[in-house]
């Protein structure tokens, strides 16, 4: 079991470092006349702190799980991922289509007919936004 | 009398035909998110910032606000129905849900709809009469001042929607380092861009919003794997004479305190339902019966949190700070329109800030005949099944972030904020607090970066300003209290908080089981 409390302190120590070793990077100035790697030195200190904090109450209080569903997150990132490579290099309908026909498995049942009717309607819905509303759509 | 030829001016605003339609389409669409799980007005208000990019901007601020204050009715109807809570409904689940049981629906949805319109009715007036008086208050703060006032913020914030101060501070600063992500505006430095050009202007406010809370949300819904089956029961709407007498007097005292806690910073709906559930507990003349189905523990939290979503745009046209991220990003809709919400917008665009206020009692009445007499028909929106509904609105998730600025790389930086999105939702961290600290943040850094040029680099401007010393000193207090009650009990303090998780999903057993 993967202990909850114990993982987002970690997470925030995480981000807290890339922030603030990033931030060293830029002139830090001084207080009087502040350079751009100041302030988010001076939030990620605080964010690194909190981290700390919550990482120590980890071990304080009660162990909790993590539940965590790579599955469908994957599914669904992976049909928007799609979505802005297809309409890239084919065209937007296509990418409408592989959008619809990879997230709908991470639905309850899976039905390509369905699937098909999905994908029309919105086909038509992006068309009604580029030809009536006049959105910049690159359809076809 | 000055109110009534402004509120009288606003009307003259609000009652064009063109706003009419933008305010109509604002509660519709409001009503239908409020009624659907799984897409809050966060996400919605996200999705159509970039529509507003084409149409005038009273318009566009008209149909945002009623997406927000309308939602705030259609969460009821599902609540009350169906047992699915909102952020803004858990308390209506409780009586509204009993009153279902008894077969008395159409008398719990008559009550919340006429509640809520006692409560957007009494807090308009509120509105109206506070933000000119409270926009002279923020002519005297200065940077040190604003500064404070959002360290403030994020404080109350933090406590109020996620019960745990370290955890909502720590989105607030994440949201803070998201928002530095870009070019300085001081020095010209891109900061964080890892050298890709579409990050130069920064991470785009869309992009944040739909990943964190559109696409988190569709997965977790999924991830639950339930199937609702839609409400199929018989509406009376009409209530008798005495039961109608009832609603009255605990809708007013629901209004009073939702309008007052809808104006502190980190109030809200979402706070003001509990107070005015846990009022109506102690004073009300039937307060055996709530909790068991009684019309006044129906009606003060629907009146309460209809008046707390619209008395909370008054910190945001008075002040210019909002208060919590639903106002946020109505802030970020004025200034793509070109407008800086504050003090001086309500004497340099009065016709804005009264045909808004006008509009706002304009859509109460769209409301109340879209809440209360066609009811039955949205109900049939529960007979869309979610395998068709996710896809769709997965769809309007893409076209919305690629419209902002015609670019698909915006698609992929939503993507990745989709992913962040739902690592926050598994660690129990709650995404409000840093759509407020990502928009607040280079506020909040220009504010302080001009607060110590003014000092020479001390600090002590901070504390020594009248205003900015109470702030922080309120500040100060609260974090102590915090970390005393947390080093005390720890314990305790998470059981408590376990509690409080599952009054919040009473309706999803099943969320988070599956892994």
């Amino acid at each position: 079991m993967t202990n909850r409390n114990l993982l987002r302190g970690l997470f925030l120590v995480a981000i807290a470092l890339v922030f603030g070793l990033g931030s060293l990077k830029y002139p830090t100035g001084s207080f009087e006349r502040a350079g751009p790697g100041l302030f988010p030195l001076l939030v990620s200190s605080l964010l690194f702190l909190l981290g700390v904090v919550t990482v120590v109450r980890a071990f304080i209080v009660e162990r909790a799980p993590l539940n965590f569903n790579v599955r469908n997150i994957a599914l669904i990132l992976g049909s928007l991922c799609g979505f802005a490579l297809i309409s890239e290099y084919v065209n937007m309908i296509a990418g409408i289509v592989f959008m619809v026909f990879v997230a709908t498995f991470a639905g309850t049942s899976y039905s390509v007919v369905r699937n098909i009717k999905i994908a029309l309607g919105l086909i038509a819905v992006a068309l009604f936004f580029q030809k009536v509303l006049g959105v910049q759509l690159p359809l076809y | 009398m000055e109110i009534l030829h402004n509120l009288a001016f606003g009307f003259e605003h609000a009652l064009t035909l063109q706003n009419l339609m933008f305010c109509a389409v604002g509660c519709v669409v409001g009503t239908l998110i409020g009624l659907l799980p799984g897409l809050g007005p966060l996400a919605t208000i996200s999705l159509l910032l970039p529509l507003t990019y084409s149409i005038p901007v009273q318009g566009a601020l008209i149909m945002l606000a009623g997406i927000y204050y309308g939602a705030q009715y259609g969460d009821s109807v599902s609540a009350i129905t169906m047992k699915i809570p909102h952020a803004s409904s858990i308390v209506a689940c409780i009586d509204g849900y009993q009153l279902t049981l008894k077969g008395r629906t159409g008398l719990a949805l008559f009550t919340a709809g006429v509640s809520s319109f006692i409560g957007g009715t009494v807090a308009i007036m509120v509105l109206a009469a506070l933000a000119p008086a409270l926009g002279q208050v923020a002519l005297l703060f200065g940077p040190a001042d604003y500064t404070a006032l959002m360290m403030f913020g994020f404080v109350c914030v933090s406590f109020v929607t996620t019960g745990s101060l370290i955890n909502g501070l720590a989105m607030c600063m994440i949201g803070v380092l998201l928002g530095q992500i870009g070019t300085d505006v001081n020095s010209g430095q891109e900061r964080y861009t890892l050298g890709l050009p579409f990050l130069v202007d920064g991470v785009s406010l869309v992009s944040v919003a739909l990943g964190c809370f559109g696409i988190a949300e569709i997965t977790k819904n999924l991830d639950s794997r339930e199937d609702r089956s839609p409400f199929n029961g018989k509406i009376h709407l009409i209530p008798s004479w005495a039961e109608f007498k009832r609603i009255i007097p605990s809708a007013l005292r629901g209004s009073v305190v939702g309008s007052a806690l809808g104006i502190l910073p980190g109030g809200g709906p979402s706070i003001a339902q509990f107070a005015a559930y846990a009022l109506d507990k102690k004073v009300s003349k039937y307060k055996h019966e709530i909790g068991s189905g009684a019309i006044e523990g129906v009606a003060g939290q629907a009146a309460a949190d209809e008046a707390a979503a619209r008395t909370s745009f008054i910190p945001l046209m008075s002040i210019g700070i909002p208060e919590n991220a639903v106002m946020a990003l109505m802030m970020a809709a004025f200034i793509i329109k070109g407008i800086q919400p504050g003090p001086n917008m309500i004497a340099g665009h009065p016709d804005l800030f009264w045909g808004l206020v006008a509009s706002m009692w304009v859509g109460n009445c769209f409301l109340l005949i879209l809440n209360v007499p066609m009811v039955r028909y949205w109900l049939s929106v529960f007979k869309i099944p979610y395998n068709v509904l996710f896809p769709c609105i997965l769809f309007f998730v893409c076209i919305g972030t690629f419209s902002v600025n015609n670019s698909l790389e915006d698609v992929l930086v939503t993507a990745a904020f989709g992913l962040l999105g739902y690592v926050f939702l598994r660690l129990e961290l709650d995404p409000a607090p840093l759509m407020l600290g990502f928009i607040l943040g280079p506020m909040l850094e220009e504010n302080f970066r001009r607060a110590l040029l003014l000092s020479r680099g001390s600090f002590s401007t901070f504390v020594t300003r009248p205003i900015s010393g109470t702030l922080l000193g309120l500040v100060g207090l609260f974090v102590l209290w915090q970390v005393v009650a947390s080093f005390l009990k720890p314990k305790a303090a998470d059981v408590a908080h376990a509690s409080e998780d599952e009054a919040a999903e009473p309706a999803q057993p099943a969320s988070g089981v599956t892994s």
